[in-house]
């Protein structure tokens, strides 16, 4: 952090853009008033996998206000170069409407543009597509995994056959889709050879690049604008097909052209949270200590390309295990590309995890958090690296005092409320933010307001204010003076809004440029005869609420606005810029916490309820109080999603989703969540980053299935090693 | 959605006028406004009946209840004389749908709701309910959701309604208008299993109109109510559920009432269930034996074979709520 004071930084403020939010002034992607726009539906394909023998589309170019039917034997062939650098995954990406191949069920076959949003509708259900169809593979159970990426250290088979005790067990999770309350949206205007889109993304960067890569046009030619997202969870973090139909619609019709999603289309139109089988066989002494670990998993991903994430890490690093073997197979299957999803990899690899070392603790008759101190490593084990701050054993010193951890009592069913079994799990967590290079540009006015501009996203963590908070400490000003602008691919690059990475790297970027200005600005005052400051040392100097001063000296001093005004400037601008991970890295950097869950089990009725939930984190410095509590309780609230209702059904016999709405897939309402409290540990990285924060928004869903499976096993006594956990379980 | 015509019909004859030249009358449209949106239904006319007078709730003479078709679930949930009455209507309603639809959706309405099969809102999906012949992709794919009792071949689909579930239990009567007058239709009779015909769901002829639900009365003292088990703790359809009226006097139970839901085609009466237990004192292995008897007949498919363990405990429970233990 800069020497300044800080005074909007830490402090719980609500955010700058509640009101524009709640007053319905916030424009989403679909609501820009674009002249002259035209309505596009996308038909999907009603087949798995196969192919498209015909398509007649009389009726629906007959309906009134359909302009044009767009399919694959009339869309224009599109270059669709490569894109190195974005979140394409590896293998072949989709290619809207290029050939008569059916990769899954819903794919785009065509799309109906017309003049009004219903007629389109209309039209699209008129459209009559024949196909030759083939028995989709759409079950990870079932299907032959591709080749796995592997992690050994020591020799895990060994180690498993000296231990004194072993366990081996199998976890499996379902798909979760991220179901945000805004549909992905896209409008995409050409004039001549520019293109400008407004889309639903956490990354207008990536946007750009692939509109550009795929219709090969310069990247300046591209311009994409999104100030608001509607939530994501990570469903925006890369460029889906609807918005290439858009952008190709829009040229094909040389009009400006909307598509916006349906609820249903979500489904198979941007990506999901994979399903995972995940065998974990673990080796410990008598008292506890791991000695081996192996683990096997198999996740799904499409036929055309690889989806990885990052569930290998807790394995290696979270205990200290002397032998670790991974084997991660990815399974293609004939489904679209799955995508990261909140907690990415690291919420799957917890469930497994946490559940098993809770079953080794009721094994070795342990206490679960004595069981988790007995194996914190040292250091990295796998690469050797000392932690930056690793604060894991207060979390969960802390989390046992504020929840009670004491009142637990490790016998199954052994409390009891009525018809409700009552139980405590508990579960560690961590998560590994994502870093990457970003810039931000910063200008302060003469009138003493200053601006920042960052390509960025703010998809609800609260970007456009604790990046402003950032910079009104650093440049000594109100918050209210101070404008960070975001959502526009004009505006310094910035990577993917995601990976819990926007506060450290965006905004570090946002700092040093705001640190660059107060120091232009402090250099002019001490250099300027005419100003009160002249002479003064510049490390003496502090500037709050817009005026700067010698620190102890308040009668020293004088505003931003006079200095730059008599010195006849109108602005003084600086790039700021954050390099990403040094190299080598010196420290292993990782965001902990811990989750504490009392639930009741109805074990007649295998009924589930969450009755409390406490986290506590270490996350490094926390800039913004209130914004971390709505993510922290937001992504409990996501954790208590995945561990008891949200599970994407797939029809193994054609491949189709048969619960592709929000009737159909549970997310939980209000009277599923519980009294939920989040805890941060005081203190700051400053290994990590200038901010010393380490990212909040991905580790809050982890651990939180597992905390919830580990206290329902102590309601009943039943383990329960599927998620979601539902009454067939339990009966 | 298909283009359509809308009319709204400002007298009863008006809108029966409407309904015998093939119109389709919408009141609260929670459910068909959303199939429209999905091209499961297609109607050509819709004719609003929301106007027409028959938004009262009253006692009858006998002690029973008169619902108007066009009151809202949440008006008859909060109406008073429904609850001190028969809670089991008042607590059917208030655990169904959200707030916001209870306060759309009407009694008439309620008891016209078509099913949650997700293949039948699904139109490229096999349907014999939406597609007569089609076939029926539930049987054989995800069913978990879907009907142990009173399933056909060609179909399995659940009926999704809480409170019909209160009114096959208390054996309600439909009270109908029609272009030839009035008639009335017991509620056993009036939803249809499916059999060979799926498509026909309802005793309802073509421009019939739903004017009330009528509850007969029942000896006093009387206690019910309704007991909902589903995944998601609001705004969820059952996996079962159980409404049940019980009359005890002198410790012995006189009259019951006894109806399941979430697991039948249509609501399920238990009639066995209700035999068992008149004439016997409360005892918890009462509630146990005669909760036993609720799955005679169940048929249970690929993903719901726990409801049929998961229906007797619902109706165990909610008997032993009811009926106490003496």
């Amino acid at each position: 952090m800069s020497p300044q004071p800080q005074a909007a930084v830490g402090a719980p403020l609500s955010r700058v853009d509640g009101r524009l939010k709640v007053t319905g002034e916030a424009q989403y992607a679909a609501e820009f008033d674009v002249d002259g726009v035209v309505h596009a539906v996308i038909v999907d394909a009603s087949i798995g996998r196969g192919r498209i023998a015909g398509v007649d589309t009389r009726d629906a170019e007959a309906h009134p206000g359909v302009l044009r039917v767009i399919h694959h034997r009339n869309a224009p062939k599109l270059p669709y170069r490569d894109n190195p650098g974005s979140n394409n995954l590896p293998g072949r990406r989709l290619r809207v409407f290029q050939d008569d191949k059916v990769l899954f069920h819903g794919q785009p076959v065509a799309v109906v543009v017309a003049t009004t949003l219903e007629a389109a509708q209309h039209g699209a259900s008129l459209v009559k597509v024949d196909y030759d169809a083939e028995q989709p593979s759409t079950d990870l159970a079932e299907a032959e995994a591709g080749e796995p990426t592997k992690y050994a250290r020591g020799d895990a088979e060994a180690g498993l056959r000296e231990s004194a005790v072993r366990m081996d067990l199998t976890y499996r999770m379902a798909r979760n889709h991220h179901n945000p309350m805004e549909t992905h949206a896209t409008i995409a205007r050409w004039d001549g050879g520019k293109l400008t889109v407004w889309d639903k993304t956490q990354w207008v960067v990536g946007t750009q690049t692939e509109l550009s890569t795929v219709f090969d046009v310069p990247l300046k030619s591209v311009r994409v604008i999104n100030p608001f997202v509607g939530g994501a969870f990570g469903s925006g973090l890369r460029c889906w097909p609807h918005t290439v139909v858009a952008a190709l619609a829009a040229r094909e019709m040389k009009r400006p052209v909307k598509v916006v999603l349906t609820r249903r289309q979500m489904y198979f139109g941007t990506g999901f949270r994979p399903s995972y089988e995940y065998r974990l066989r673990l080796g410990s002494d008598q008292r506890g200590r791991l000695r081996a670990t192996v683990h096997e998993m198999d996740a799904e991903t499409s036929s055309y390309e690889t989806f990885e994430e990052g569930v290998m890490l807790a394995g290696q690093m979270f205990y200290s295990t002397p032998n670790v073997s991974q084997a991660y197979r990815k399974v293609p299957l004939d489904v679209n590309s799955p995508i990261w999803m909140r907690g990415p990899g690291f919420a799957n690899a917890s469930f497994a995890i946490e559940s098993a070392m809770d079953e080794l603790a009721h094994r070795l008759r342990i206490d679960p958090i004595e069981l988790r101190l007995r194996n914190e490593p040292a250091e990295d084990e796998s690469n050797g690296l000392p932690w930056s701050t690793r604060r894991l054993r207060e979390c969960y010193t802390v989390g046992a005092r504020e929840f009670g951890w004491d009142r637990r009592n490790p016998k199954p069913r052994s409390r009891r409320d009525g018809d409700w079994l009552i139980g405590l799990g508990m579960a560690g967590a961590v998560y590994d933010p994502n870093n990457m290079a970003a810039k931000a540009r910063a200008r302060l006015n003469a009138d003493g307001t200053a601006v920042i501009e960052a390509a960025s996203s703010d998809m609800g963590p609260g970007t456009y204010t604790s990046q402003a908070q950032v910079a009104a400490d650093a440049l000594g000003l109100a918050m209210r003076a101070v404008d960070f602008r975001l959502g526009d691919s004009l505006y310094p690059q910035t990577p993917p809004h995601g990976g819990s990475m926007t506060m450290m790297c965006v905004g570090s970027a946002t700092l040093d440029a705001c640190d660059k200005i107060r120091r232009q600005a402090i250099k002019l005052a001490v250099e300027d005869e005419e100003s009160p400051l002249y002479g003064a040392k510049a490390e003496d100097i502090v500037v709050r609420s817009g005026r700067l001063h010698v620190q102890g000296t308040p009668a020293r001093g004088e505003t931003y606005q006079r200095l730059l005004t008599r010195n006849n400037l109108s602005r003084l601008e600086a790039d700021g810029s954050w390099a990403g991970p040094s190299d080598p890295e010196r420290h292993s950097y990782y965001s902990y916490g811990a989750v504490f869950t009392e639930v009741g089990v109805d074990a007649t009725l295998g009924l589930v309820r969450v009755r409390r939930m406490l986290g506590v984190y270490d996350c490094g410095r926390i800039v913004s109080p209130k914004l971390a509590d709505s993510q922290a309780l937001g992504g409990m609230v996501g954790g208590i999603g995945q561990a008891l209702l949200e599970h994407t059904v797939t029809d193994h016999r054609d491949g189709r989703i048969v619960n592709a709405d929000l009737a159909g897939y549970l997310v939980p309402v209000n009277a599923d969540i519980p009294e939920i409290k989040a805890i941060y540990l005081e203190g700051e990285d400053m290994q990590a980053d200038p901010l010393g924060v380490k990212g909040i928004g991905e580790i809050v869903q982890v651990g939180v299935a597992s905390a919830i499976a580990n206290a329902v096993f102590n309601a009943t006594g039943r383990r329960v090693r599927e998620l979601p956990i539902t009454a067939e379980a339990l009966l | 959605m298909h283009p359509f015509s809308f009319t709204k019909a400002a007298t009863t004859r008006e809108a029966l006028n409407s309904g015998r030249r093939g119109g389709r009358y919408i009141a609260g449209g929670t459910t068909l406004v959303d199939l429209m949106r999905e091209t499961v239904e297609r109607p050509e006319t819709l004719v609003d009946i929301s106007d027409l007078p028959l938004r009262e709730v009253r006692v009858t003479e006998r002690g029973g209840l008169r619902i108007g078709a066009l009151v809202s679930m949440s008006e008859t949930a909060a109406h008073p004389k429904v609850r001190s009455l028969f809670p089991v209507i008042s607590e059917a309603l208030e655990l169904s749908a959200s707030a916001q639809l209870r306060n759309m959706a009407t009694i008439g309405g309620n008891i016209m709701q078509r099913t949650r099969c997700t293949y039948f809102r699904d139109v490229t999906a096999d349907c014999n309910k939406r597609e007569p012949g089609s076939g029926c992709a539930a049987r054989e794919g995800f069913n978990r959701m879907h009907a142990i009792l009173g399933t056909s071949d060609a179909c399995v689909a659940t009926h999704p309604s809480d409170v019909a579930v209160a009114f096959a239990a208390l054996e309600a009567t439909v009270q109908l208008l029609g272009p030839d007058g009035e008639r009335r239709v017991p509620f056993a009779d009036f939803l249809l299993k499916p059999g060979s015909t799926p498509n026909r769901e309802q005793a309802i002829r073509q421009g019939e109109l739903i004017t009330a639900v009528d509850i007969p009365a029942l000896p006093r003292p009387l206690e019910s109510g309704y007991l909902k088990v589903r995944d998601r703790q609001s705004y969820e359809f059952a996996l079962t559920s159980a409404a049940v009226a019980l009359h005890i006097r002198g410790g012995v139970i006189r009259e019951a009432k006894v109806a399941a839901g979430g697991v039948g085609t249509v609501p399920w009466k238990l009639p066995a269930v209700e035999q068992h237990v008149i004439g016997e004192r409360p005892s918890d292995a009462l509630w146990k034996a005669a909760a036993e008897k609720a799955v005679q007949g169940a048929r249970p498919l690929s993903g719901n074979r726990f409801k049929v363990d998961l229906l007797k405990r619902t109706v165990e429970r909610q008997l032993r709520i009811v009926g106490g233990t003496r």
